[in-house]
């Protein structure tokens, strides 16, 4: 049973302080949106769950195991990937040996064939397969944000965070990380999604997490989060500030 | 002393982080304070631990500078260093006269890293090529002809010679074309200085050549000519104060590069493409879109900061034999310079210049074992470079960090 | 014969042809080609594994030449001033071991080889020849220096894992520049700049199948570094294609990323460190006892930049590019060493120094217009090749089968 907790997560950079205590947990394998103006904190919230950031205080606990001290190495092997804002391909590697790269560091007992099948299954599934032993860099820029889910699912997580999947991908493609969301959310992984495309995030996720400035806002369904104040207050006052 | 330096260094940092405050100075402010002070200090920094501020930095450093001048006079009592002010006081002024050279030819060497995040390994060779270009002008072409059209040839030459290679194999770095620019920089500046090497050795040859001195100074004696206690001029040197002695071309050198450095300031800051390069060094991206192009200001930089290389060899190859492997020392010393100014900052590679000539003259001059000192030399400023490296890689005044995205072009 | 069997065929041919060189060359100047040759095996290995280190695992070191220092440095000391006698010297400082005493000789730096004696000299003078002293086994002295190479690869390792690209290069420069400092100035130990002696790889010669060499034969040397050539691009490859192959090129691409799908970065990082530094001290270490003596000048900068330039032009991302090209390139080195007069004009062209100023424009131009050198692409070309068209066809296919469905 997929089982999140956390709490209470406060982290400063010198004076600023980015996440002022954010809690939350998901139950199983939930698709969660979490939104907020630019600057709320997201990406920190991310960077913090991942490891890469050690948080000030509070705690994450992830299937029973506190991660929040790990190495982001050791967050992943306990079952929690992530994308980047910005697509990080290993540029110089074929398509083929980015997928190994993180089945192999998992060591999850699974033979170099098993791997590969594994690998050609994913990539079948998010039809780039032709291009297995193309170099990464010679991919577009939206099939190289595809090697990045793909380069998830090798990880067999629990939890992923994608950030930003949508931004600046054709609505071809869209469909194709539609589609993945959906069938990696059925096969029982828990899924949150950070984005600015408001009819995406309301279209895909049953729930909806809202940050403004280091404040966890609204908690909620996307209707009751649509209708709650203080989180129109945030988004129509950024706007204001940002005009 | 090392001792309770290094257990700072490392423990500084675990006690920060229980606390959950910023650790990027810890080490480096751990370390001082326990080379200066030992366990008491420690203990205490490490109960309290606070804020990162100013004070922090500077004053431990110096406390552990003066400790160790002090336990050093203690130790060697009967050393010239201890005894003697007036030797004290000109190996201060000839550190301080090497260090305005040693900064100037960083310098240089910053400006080519704060706007093309590329450490160029040929800067020794362009140093190199400017002595060379001085001398044959001034001995060998025209021989008597006024030195300020050697070093003008060398300035001209050097900053062709930059932009030439700046456009053939420098340009791929830009758009993206090469997937590791940094280490590409590295690499083809590597073999421009290893060509320039040894084209010179193959034309000119391998012994070393010395151009005469550019100008004589006036025979002066002030307040008196029974007693000129305060300032004695010969053609080939100046005492000050009967005590500090300082070389004609030394001096000289020093002179014209504070002047460069002055026209290099006004350049940088009231002129448009002096703007234009700062503003290409903080912020490329942000500079493009204002209308500066910012591929002409690597050009500018790179054939600009070998220039400088170059007038610094032409200033100091009346004052040192030269030889096409003489750029060796001073490249290397321009690395530890602009690292401990903190990479890509100006007045850092100025203050950590002086630092450096003051650090080289006080090795040579109070390590008891002078053969030994003159070989240990390269050493202090290995030391001092790893020492930055691995306590404050911002150094002195740098502003990005060395994990960051440096040499990263849009 | 398929496309990418070529590359195999001509490796099987290249090794054969080393293994049977030195038996069938028998030109005047056999012992001269055969220095170039152990002289281009030992950069062989300290080009392929620092194509390694900097190709594969983006780690820019200009250290790799203070490894190699190391290692030879630690077998030189060790077999400089160490021995076993069976008697106590009582002047020395020594220690019993088992019936043995082991003789540590006091250091009398570079005057003293007739005014002052060492302490062991003293005693076997006092003893007269009634005593039979032994040095210790050379062999012994290679693994400690490639012990040693390893150990300081490992503390290298541990202190630039948070440096990156420039500081990194930057870094291992001013180590290499200390460490030369620290061996030309401690004249009293190291003999500075006048070098240390050692001991040949095989001090008393050697006999193979029932053949007797002498010492100063070629040809044992030839195939020990030979074989370690082998060896190291043995353990080279295996590690390539192993998963540390995969992962340090992972985290050459992007260390972040790498550590969010599970890599840990830190052990690789420093793993690799350690197994190159310790390629580097070996093949510095048997360079050293097949050569009799070290000074200095083989850390200086001059050193490394060949290693370097060798690995780039070759082709620093596949160490066999780089192993090949280093064994070219100091081929060609050597044989340029001529001079000759250039017709019309009758100037005297001295290659010793312009074969240098085309070895680093060459540097140069092979960086700018091929960033993967020249001999990898070539092998690139045989073993990739196949893959533009496989995607092409494969693309094909996958679009009929769309149209179709």
């Amino acid at each position: 049973m997929i089982n999140l907790v956390v709490k209470d997560l406060k982290k400063n950079f010198g004076g600023l302080h980015v996440l002022k205590g954010v809690s939350f947990e998901i139950n199983g394998p939930e698709l969660i949106g979490l939104i907020g103006p630019n600057g709320a904190g997201k990406t920190t919230l991310t960077n913090v769950l991942d490891g890469a950031i050690k948080p000030n205080s509070g705690t994450v606990y992830l299937g029973g195991n506190r991660i929040d001290q790990l190495q982001p190495f050791e967050v992943a092997r306990h079952g929690l990937g992530r994308t980047f804002q910005v697509t990080r391909s290993f540029r110089r590697m074929t398509v083929l040996e980015n997928l190994m790269v993180p089945a192999l560091a998992l060591d999850q007992g699974l033979s170099r064939s098993e791997i590969d099948d594994k690998a050609m299954e994913v990539l079948e599934f998010l039809t780039v397969e032709h291009l297995r032993n193309e170099y990464a860099k010679s991919l577009s820029g939206g099939q190289q944000k595809l090697l990045e889910l793909g380069r998830l699912l090798m990880l067999n997580p629990d939890v992923i965070i994608l950030d930003e999947p949508f931004a600046g991908v054709h609505p071809k493609l869209m469909e194709i990380i539609y589609k993945y969301i959906e069938r990696v959310n059925n096969d029982g992984t828990a899924i949150i999604l950070i984005s600015h495309q408001m009819d995406s995030i309301f279209s895909l996720c049953k729930r909806l997490l809202v940050l403004n400035y280091g404040d966890l806002i609204a908690d909620g369904t996307p209707d009751v989060v649509k209708n709650d104040p203080t989180v129109i207050e945030a988004y129509l006052g950024s706007d204001d500030e940002e005009d | 002393m090392t001792f309770w330096g290094v257990v700072g260094a490392f423990g500084t940092r675990r006690a920060y982080l229980k606390k959950d405050m910023d650790t990027s100075n810890a080490g480096y402010i751990g370390s001082m304070i326990g080379a200066a002070t030992g366990p008491v200090g420690l203990i205490a920094l490490w109960l309290k631990t606070p804020e990162t501020r100013k004070s922090l930095l500077v004053v431990p450093p110096i406390a552990a500078f003066a400790l160790l001048a002090i336990s050093f006079a203690f130790a060697d009592p009967s050393n010239s260093c201890v005894t003697n002010g007036s030797f004290v006081a000109s190996q201060i002024s000839n550190g301080i006269i090497l260090g305005i050279l040693y900064g100037f030819m960083a310098l240089g060497l910053t400006l080519i890293y704060s706007i093309l995040g590329v450490v160029s390994f040929a800067h020794g060779d362009f140093y190199m090529i400017g002595g060379m270009a001085a001398y044959y002008v001034t001995m060998v072409w025209f021989p008597g002809v006024n030195p300020l059209f050697g070093i003008g040839f060398a300035c001209v030459s050097t900053f062709i010679l930059g932009a030439v290679f700046e456009r053939i194999f420098l340009t791929p770095m830009y758009d993206g074309r090469i997937d590791r620019p940094v280490e590409y920089g590295i690499l083809v500046t590597f073999g421009l200085a290893f060509t320039l090497q040894y084209f010179i050795a193959a034309t000119v040859g391998s012994n070393p050549v010395k151009a005469k001195r550019y100008f004589d100074f006036p025979r002066l004696h002030w307040p008196s000519k029974e007693d000129p206690w305060l300032l004695k001029t010969r053609r080939g040197g100046l005492e000050l104060f009967d005590t500090i002695t300082i070389s004609n071309p030394r001096f000289t050198a020093a002179v014209v590069c504070i002047i460069v450095l002055l026209m290099l300031l006004y350049f940088l800051h009231r002129t448009w493409t002096g703007k234009a390069l700062r503003a290409v060094s903080l912020d490329r991206e942000a500079a493009a879109i204002t209308g500066i192009n910012p591929n002409r200001m690597n050009m500018l930089a790179f054939a600009l900061g070998g220039m400088l290389a170059a007038l610094a060899g032409a200033l100091l190859v009346q004052a040192f034999s030269w030889l096409p492997q003489v750029g060796a020392i001073p490249a290397m010393r321009s690395f530890v310079i602009i690292v401990l100014g903190g990479l890509g900052s100006l007045p850092g590679a100025f203050v950590g210049g002086i630092i450096v000539g003051l650090v080289e003259s006080a090795g040579t001059g109070c390590i008891p074992d002078p053969q030994k000192a003159a070989s240990y030399i390269p050493a202090y400023g290995g030391i001092v470079l790893l020492l930055t490296l691995l306590l404050r890689p911002t150094g002195l005044f740098g502003r990005r960090f060395s994990g960051g995205s440096h040499g990263k072009f849009g | 014969m398929s496309k990418q069997q070529v590359p195999l065929i001509v490796g099987v041919i290249i090794i054969s042809f080393l293994m049977i060189f030195p038996f069938v060359y028998t030109a005047n100047n056999y012992p001269y080609v055969m220095h170039i040759m152990i002289a281009g095996f030992f950069y062989a290995i300290l080009t392929s594994s620092w194509s390694m280190l900097a190709g594969y695992g983006g780690q820019f070191s200009f250290g790799h030449m203070g490894f190699t220092g190391i290692g030879a440095y630690t077998t030189a000391l060790f077999c400089h001033y160490i021995y076993l006698s069976p008697e106590a010297t009582n002047i020395c400082t020594e220690f019993s071991v088992g019936s043995q005493y082991l003789v540590i000789v006091n250091p009398i730096g570079i005057t003293s080889s007739t005014l002052v004696q060492d302490c062991l000299r003293e005693a076997m003078s006092i003893w007269d020849g009634s005593v039979k002293v032994t040095p210790m086994p050379v062999w012994l002295g290679i693994i400690l220096g490639i012990a040693m190479g390893g150990l300081f690869g490992l503390l290298i390792g541990l202190l630039v894992l948070p440096l990156r690209a420039a500081y990194l290069a930057l870094f291992t420069l001013g180590f290499t520049e200390i460490l030369r400092a620290v061996i030309s100035s401690e004249l009293d130990i190291t003999r500075g700049q006048a070098g240390l002696e050692l001991p040949k790889l095989f001090e008393n010669g050697i006999t193979i199948f029932g053949r007797h060499f002498d010492k100063t034969d070629p040809l044992p040397p030839y195939f020990v570094m030979l074989f370690l050539l082998f060896f190291c691009l043995g353990v080279l490859y295996w590690l390539a294609q192993s998963k540390f192959g995969l992962f340090i090129r992972a985290l050459r691409e992007d260390q972040d990323a790498a550590a969010a799908l599970g890599v840990n970065t830190t052990k690789y990082k420093i793993m690799l460190f350690v197994i190159t530094s310790m390629m580097a001290a070996a093949a510095g270490a048997f360079f050293a006892h097949y050569i009799g003596i070290i000074s200095p000048n083989n850390l200086m900068i001059l050193q490394m930049s060949l290693v370097v330039s060798m690995a780039v032009i070759a082709g620093i991302e596949n160490i066999f590019a780089a192993a090949i090209g280093a064994i070219i390139i100091e081929f060609t080195l050597e044989t340029l060493r001529t001079s000759f007069d250039v017709p019309l004009i009758g100037v005297e062209v001295d290659m010793t120094v312009w074969r240098l100023v085309i070895f680093g424009a060459l540097l140069m131009i092979t960086l700018r217009l091929s960033r993967n050198g020249i001999i990898a692409p070539i092998i690139n070309y045989f073993l990739r090749g196949h893959v533009a068209d496989e995607t092409v066809a494969k693309r094909k296919v996958s679009d009929s089968s769309e149209e179709s469905a």
